[in-house]
């Protein structure tokens, strides 16, 4: 379906109605469920395109970074001009955290520039210009210490479990390590490749989850851009232990750097037979694909995942079952994220001992973060769990921007809520994080300088959610926007009701009834903001003003 | 050896024991199939409230008004999860009541109250839950971008307004009359219904079977009267109709629509009620006495 709809797109430069129905004929779908697909993904045009379509990312990385600025200077230098000319639109992070801000012209990203720049660029595009190659390459190939292979990489891994055929030894060796899935959710890692392993099915599947796209995360991009080969070697063991002979790596569409690592690795792992249908010669078979995502932050969800895979609107199933045993067309799946696949090769190739050693104060592991907002040097670092937020903040990403003081920071991106500053002695622990009401997460860290208004983050983060929202569930869809709505209100001082009863009530029932992740999780900035910035919110509120001077149209 | 004939060509009833409300239940269901926590509950006469579960229906767990609380993380949608031996289930309790009522406030902030279905025949659904939950204003600000109107089919007025996604017309005219026409389109708060590839209905290839509007829980799919067709008897006010048990859970409106096709009669004994080769008259409900 969206290679069809992506050709049709390709010569027409949208999605013409005609075509639509065409399809509709072509594939024996009806054109009702053709145009329910297309209209969910903000990647297809079903109107003829402006001849430039900018879109400034909005997000925590970006907004903190001086994207509002460029937006206005956009606004202001093209106002007037007709839409078939230009739009310039807000879009979801675009994963380009650590060079922020970020937008995009015409699908080409672009990140790190001054609105002057920006201002070029879009005037020669509109002159007929043809754009620059983004800039490349911002992360020279690094040697890293979850990498075994110093040279060549040789999958030992697949070669051992390929000899000694012990399948079971792999679970037992993932269990002892401790590992976690690495996406935010926390499942341990041996137990659900068990489940799938355990699980009758026809055809089973492996599926990485290459999809991030939560403001601030940007750690993926890093491990497929460094150690494809490790990502797709965890992907063949996961497949040779549950008896799954396709893979599929569900990528985002905006990395394409990472796409063509991980493509030209396929490409060898194919013709060192290492992928393919008689894995170094035996009878073993594997085959693995990358799947291109029409887009969305839902898509990250996994059983929305396996929707748009399944050609279908990225909205989450309900759940039970889950998609170990009623996965991918209905078949056991095990879906893990880039880093958790990247980690279980490290520990196979290394053992249970060398991961658990590579942590320091008493928390075992390693972990990929991205750091960025207000930085010295934003960027992703492979550092030792248990090491103190303080450390990645001061040490890794060298200090706060400007040696200003830190006002607060958020652990994982809006998921997390935000912490302050009192907090950074914190160590990267997954039970240390939840029992300060927050999560290691993805570990996306966002920091926040002192004259930062933290309110004004909550709704950045809230506005997100919104916006990513797929619409299935009621108290997701409805909810986040009278969220957004609220603080909208509590931030530009008109007919701001200080209700927290509602905001609880609305609060609960978001977490409680929402079918997924996404819905369950909206009320964290806002409830981390309160909880931690109580006064920030009484000067919003009583006294109608903002102490970071962002609120109430910038007046202070 | 015996046995084991036996029992592989029996398949016994399965006994499931579970506790609603406090009460232990059992359900009894054959091997291999499923039972929802809320048809389990209805066995037992308790009434789970809901607005996109419609039992002709394959439930889809989006609107969320029938969590209950069975001790895990989140709630459970209870058209959707199955029971399972030893399942503790709250149908009513206060957090549930009150995140009911706060998904029927959020509903209600963006409901043009009172709807056309409302206004028509007071049977909403989701303004007689809001109702009978005692919400009467939503503390929650208004939608302030349109969704509007659609007038344009002859049989059928569609208030794109007072549309709550419940998916039940999708599910009308996909499942059960294989139409296809109908869709969800769009994403978020701005996702919504569209006929085709967001046609105006009248243009699109919808065949105005209906079901789409009988489906529809509030005033968003509501009939225009086109018919007027008389046939003997006298006619039934809709508040005596909807007391009826076959009409029961049928929308007023479209009651009130089909007014016409419902009359009373009154047999003497012995009396013909019908013949063959009579017009108009399909089906018969006795009020009172024996055919």
């Amino acid at each position: 379906m969206f290679d069809e709809l992506r050709a049709i797109q390709a010569t027409f430069g949208y999605l013409p109605t005609d075509q639509l129905h065409q399809l509709s004929g072509k594939l024996k779908i009806p054109v009702s469920q053709i145009h329910a697909v297309a209209s969910f993904y903000p990647h297809f045009y079903l109107k003829p395109p402006p001849k430039v379509d900018v879109r400034v990312c909005a997000d925590m990385s970006c907004h903190l970074r001086g994207a509002g600025l460029v937006r206005k200077a956009l606004d202001q230098a093209f106002a007037g001009r007709g839409q078939d000319a230009i739009t310039i639109r807000d879009v979801s992070c675009l994963g380009r955290c650590d060079t922020a801000p970020a937008l995009a012209i015409n699908d080409h990203i672009y990140s790190g520039g001054t609105s002057h720049q920006v201002l070029d660029l879009v005037r020669g595009t509109i002159e007929g210009k043809p754009l620059p190659s983004p800039h490349r390459d911002h992360h020279h190939k690094q040697r890293l210490a979850t990498d075994p292979y110093s040279g060549a990489s040789t999958y030992r891994a697949v070669r051992q479990l390929v000899e000694g055929r012990d399948f079971k030894a792999v679970l037992g060796t993932l269990k002892a390590s401790g590992l976690r899935g690495m996406g935010g959710a926390g499942f341990p890692t041996g137990t659900k490749w068990e489940i799938v392993r355990n699980a009758a099915g026809q055809q089973k599947y492996i599926v990485c989850n290459a999809d991030e796209s939560e403001p601030g995360t940007i750690k993926d991009r890093f491990i497929m851009e460094n150690v494809p080969h490790l990502v797709i070697e965890g992907m063949i063991v996961a497949g040779l232990v549950t008896g799954a002979t396709k893979g599929i790596i569900y990528i985002r569409h905006e990395y394409e750097e990472p796409r063509e690592a991980l493509h030209e690795e396929i490409q060898r792992c194919y013709r060192e037979r290492l992928l393919g249908s008689s894995i170094l010669g035996s009878e073993l078979v594997f085959n693995l694909e990358i799947f291109i995502s029409p887009g969305g932050y839902i898509c990250g969800e996994e059983s929305a995942l396996l929707e748009a895979l399944e050609g279908k609107r990225a909205e989450p199933r309900n759940k039970p079952p889950f998609p170990g045993t009623n996965g991918l067309w209905n078949q056991p799946t095990a879906i893990n994220n880039v880093e958790t696949f990247t980690l279980a090769s490290a520990i196979l190739v290394n053992g249970v001992d060398w991961y658990k050693k590579q942590g320091i104060n008493n928390v075992p592991g390693l972990k990929f973060v991205g750091i960025s907002g207000d930085v010295a040097r934003p960027g992703i670092f492979e550092v030792p769990m248990g090491t103190s937020y303080r450390d990645l903040i001061y040490k890794y990403a060298e200090g706060v921007t400007n040696g200003k003081p830190l006002l607060g920071f958020a652990p994982s991106g809006p998921s997390s809520g935000y912490l302050p500053a009192s907090q950074v002695d914190l160590p990267l622990d997954f039970n240390a994080l939840a029992a300060a009401g927050s999560m290691v997460g993805s570990g996306a860290i966002v920091v926040c300088a002192e004259g930062r208004c933290m309110l004004d983050m909550a709704l950045n983060a809230t506005r997100f959610y919104r916006n990513e929202s797929c619409g299935k569930c009621v108290p997701c869809r409805m909810g986040s926007q009278k969220l957004v709505d609220l603080l909208t209100d509590w931030t530009t001082g008109e007919s701001a009701k200080d209700d927290m009863r509602v905001i609880e009530e609305l609060f609960k029932a978001m977490r409680l009834t929402s079918i997924c992740g996404l819905g369950q999780i909206i009320h964290a900035p806002l409830a981390s903001v309160i909880r931690h910035f109580p006064l920030v919110i009484d000067e919003h509120l009583k006294g109608k003003r903002c102490p970071g001077g962002v609120c109430f149209g910038g007046r202070g | 050896m015996e046995e084991e004939e036996f029992s592989a060509t029996y398949i016994p009833e399965q006994q499931i024991t579970l506790t609603i409300d406090g009460r232990p239940v059992v359900i009894g269901q054959e091997r291999g199939t499923t039972t929802t926590i809320f048809e389990a509950a209805q066995k037992n006469g308790i009434t789970i409230p809901t607005l996109c579960h419609q039992q002709n229906e394959k439930p889809v767990g989006v609107c969320r008004v029938c969590v209950v609380d069975i001790g895990q993380r989140v709630f459970a949608a209870s058209c959707v999860r199955m029971i399972e031996p030893g399942m503790q289930v709250k149908t009513s309790s206060d957090d549930v009541k009150s995140v009911r009522r706060t998904l029927l406030e959020l509903l209600m902030a963006d409901h043009p109250s009172p709807c056309a279905r409302q206004t028509l025949s007071n049977d909403c659904e989701l303004e007689l839950l809001a109702s009978a939950a005692g919400v009467k204003t939503s503390p929650f600000a208004r939608r302030t971008s349109p969704r509007g109107h659609d007038d344009s089919s002859v049989s059928i007025a569609v208030d794109h307004e007072a549309c709550i996604l419940c998916d039940r017309c999708v599910r009308g005219c996909s499942e059960i009359q294989h139409n296809f026409v109908l869709a969800r389109r769009g994403k978020g708060y701005q996702a919504g219904i569209a006929f085709d590839d967001n046609l105006p209905m009248g243009n699109s290839s919808c065949v105005s079977c209906g079901e789409c509007m009988v489906s529809c829980p509030t005033g968003a799919l509501t009939n225009k009267k086109v018919i007027d067709t008389k046939l003997g008897g006298g006619s039934v006010a809709l508040k005596e109709l909807q007391q009826i048990d076959v009409f029961r859970g049928v929308s007023g409106t479209f009651l009130n629509l089909n007014s016409n096709a419902i009359r009373q009669r009154t047999y003497k004994a012995g009396e013909t009620i019908c013949k063959e080769g009579d017009y108009g008259s399909t089906a018969f409900y006795i009020v009172d006495g024996k055919a």
